[in-house]
């Protein structure tokens, strides 16, 4: 066994690393020297790619690694996406610049009532904290270095003295529990709605179109209101506000699971029915803009069975809804903000309507907004590829 | 001008005139009974908040001794406030007019914007589309109200007027119908009439002007219409996050839900009378502008009129 083992050894690797199997062997299984191991990884990663890649894919890709479509398709998505991030950086940086009057003015007036405490010595250190003193140019550099080390500066008015990104990143997991789950339901329902209710056709279709038309057009921030009277204040089913009752200790249990799960209803259906309405209605449409078109009218003059005939307008019409995607996200998030601030639920929302009540404090509200852009990009880049994927043309770089 | 230059124009039989373009358009919508139906709940709403403010009393008017009446009692329609006792049809008037007129400015301007960049870059082609179509994307990436929220807040409290907001919301919302013009103006652009005003000489600032967008008007319309609709919604949800026009002396949708949320928390206290109507008011505008928008849609769009 072992001979066979390391005759396999020397066709694939050289004389050195079976030398070195054998070492390891003798040494009961133990790695001594961690670099020469990852050394020999990284040979073996050769090793396999000479004899798996090589024959299977030849060496095209190596000439021109963008051959395949696809990865023409991503890479351009991802250095668009690259920019944006840069414009909202570039944003962010600029728009308490260039407002009249410096930002310190508007962050310190609050406190200025305060007797025997010298001010100007304060606005002082902020300014040179904030290194508003420094040229333009300088303080943009250094706030990409910021930026790009994960520091967003540190909170004024709530929690005077901590860190936004440590704030934020407890604040994140609760927007994308509510924007993710939200998204993709919706998003799977309404289609299938919409296109049941366009093969239905007749009274009944255009009753839910008209309902879906209607809910799409409710604004979810009073729909949450609304949601609140009904539920909570009549009924007390769902709790009105926050996010967990205060007798419970927050902990990995399943009281707490269970009070987040009920705080989290309303926001989720007010935001929900929304969005279903939105997907239902541009589905139906587009599947009846399908059904007249040519293909469909020869399939069933082919006689083919209805079933088939749907699958295929299907297909097709849930291209644009994909498209539609991009935006949906990004409304989405955007509408999340408002929904956490009418519900008290903790996401970033919340936080930015907080930062903007309690005096504007801008580290707080732009670093929020810059991890709602980055996870508004990634989302988007996401489904790029997800359209990608499903679009056969940008599979094949548009040869048919 | 016009004697000089009509000897070289050839014209396809269609109506150059912009008013008798518009009078067309006004005859042929008013055969769809969607429209009517939309335009007139469009109608009514918009009369409540023109001549509503001029009937009602002062809407910020404090009067301690009625806080919080229900419907119907002590001569108000629709109930006072809590904290302050004000009349709620008045504030709901007055927020009419004050939300329709951020509405149409915002719809206006964004629709210029749009305009501009979509109908530029796709007449012009090239390097200006190129640009024009990648400024239209990375807007498009942007959330609406995050970025709102961002620009209210940086311009202060002192600086929010409804103006104001309104010019933001158009600075935001116009993405998406830029990329609708744009499609439009690329199939138009192909068409035989463009083709031939731009063999008998005219340059192409007159192309677009006198050519391309008259038969765009129809679609232009139904922007404005869709991004008056969205600007006042998004009105409504920045004034809730608190960085709309001041809600102390700016009366709007929005500003009224705000004082619900923040001064009485009235959404958990029975006061249903401050808050529903607002919101009902502002479904039933959008429901009857998406309505309004189907309706047009139908007729200028002969594909789904067949349907």
């Amino acid at each position: 066994m072992t001979e066979l083992f390391s005759k396999y050894c020397f066709i694939l690797g050289s004389r050195k690393q079976v030398n070195y199997l054998v070492y390891i062997r003798q040494n009961n299984g133990n790695c001594v020297n961690g670099l020469a191991d990852r050394g020999i990884l990284l040979k073996r990663w050769l090793k396999v790619y000479i004899c798996v890649i090589f024959p299977f894919c030849g060496v095209s890709h190596l000439r021109n690694p963008f051959a395949n479509p696809f990865a023409r398709f991503v890479l351009k998505k991802a250095v668009f996406y690259g920019i944006v991030a840069f414009v909202a950086v570039t944003f962010v940086f600029f728009i308490p610049r260039l407002m009249p009057g410096n930002p310190i003015d508007r962050l310190i007036p609050r406190q200025t009532a305060t007797p025997g405490v010298d001010w100007q010595k304060i606005r002082e250190n902020m300014l040179s904290y904030y290194g508003f003193d420094r040229p333009l140019l300088e303080q943009y550099i250094s706030f990409w270095g910021q930026i790009l080390r994960g520091d967003l500066g540190i909170t004024v008015t709530i929690l005077p003295g901590k860190s936004v990104a440590e704030i934020v990143a407890w604040k994140l997991p609760f927007t994308l529990a509510l924007a993710l789950p939200i998204l993709i339901i919706s998003f799977l329902l309404g289609n299938w709605i919409g296109a049941k209710a366009a093969y239905m056709g007749g009274k009944l279709s255009d009753l839910i179109y008209f309902i879906s038309v209607f809910s799409n057009r409710l604004p979810s921030f009073w729909l949450g209101m609304v949601l609140v009277y009904i539920f909570a204040v009549r009924l007390g089913i769902f709790p009105p506000y926050g996010w967990i009752t205060a007798e419970i200790i927050p902990g990995w249990n399943f009281a707490t699971f269970q009070s987040i799960l009920w705080h989290y209803c309303l926001p989720f259906i007010s935001l929900f029915i929304v969005y279903l309405g939105g997907w239902a209605t541009g589905m139906r449409s587009m599947v009846v803009h399908e059904m007249d078109s040519g293909y469909v009218r020869y399939a069933e003059a082919l006689g083919f069975r209805r079933k088939k005939v749907q699958s295929y307008t299907q297909r097709n019409a849930i291209l644009p809804q994909f498209t539609g995607l991009n935006l949906y996200l990004s409304a989405l998030i955007g509408e999340t903000t408002v929904i956490e601030a009418v519900f008290g639920w903790p996401g970033v929302g919340d936080l930015m309507y907080r930062a903007v009540v309690s005096g504007p404090d801008y580290p707080l509200i732009f670093g929020s907004f810059l991890v709602i852009m980055v996870v508004v990009i990634f989302g988007n880049f996401l489904i790029d590829i997800l359209y990608g994927l499903v679009d056969p043309r940008i599979r094949i770089g548009g040869r048919l | 001008m016009m004697g000089t230059v009509t000897g070289r124009r050839i014209t396809m039989g269609a109506e150059k005139s912009y008013s008798r373009r518009i009078g067309g358009l006004w005859r042929q919508l008013l055969e769809s009974r969607k429209f009517v139906f939309g335009f007139t709940i469009v109608m009514v709403i918009s009369l409540l908040g023109i001549v509503g403010p001029f009937v009602t009393p002062d809407p910020l008017k404090y009067n301690w001794s009625e806080r919080g009446l229900p419907p119907l009692t002590g001569g108000h329609l629709l109930g006072t406030t809590a904290p302050w006792g004000q009349d709620v049809f008045a504030q709901l008037c007055t927020g009419i007019r004050n939300s329709l007129f951020v509405g149409i400015l915002s719809g206006s301007l964004g629709t210029l914007i749009a305009v501009l960049l979509g109908a530029i870059g796709a007449y012009k082609g090239g390097i200006i589309d190129e640009i024009c179509n990648f400024v239209t994307n990375i807007v498009m990436v942007f959330p609406l109200y995050p970025a709102l929220l961002i620009l209210a807040s940086a311009v202060g409290r002192e600086g929010r007027s409804i103006f104001l907001v309104a010019l933001l919301i158009a600075l935001t919302s116009w993405p998406w119908a830029a990329r609708t013009i744009r499609s439009q103006v690329l199939s138009l652009k192909e068409r035989e009439f463009v083709n031939l005003a731009r063999m008998s000489g005219m340059r192409s600032r007159e192309i677009v002007v006198e050519e391309v967008l008259p038969n765009m008007l129809a679609y232009i319309t139904m922007v404005f219409v869709l991004l008056a609709g969205g600007g006042m919604l998004a009105e409504t949800g920045i004034s809730l996050l608190g960085v709309g026009p001041l809600p102390q002396y700016n009366i709007t949708l929005g500003s009224m839900l705000y004082n619900c949320m923040n001064n009485s928390v009235a959404s958990w206290r029975n006061l249903w009378w401050w808050y529903i109507p607002p919101g009902i008011v502002l479904t039933l505008l959008l429901s009857a502008i998406f309505i309004m928008h189907a309706g047009m849609d139908e007729i200028f769009n002969p594909r789904l009129r067949r349907a």
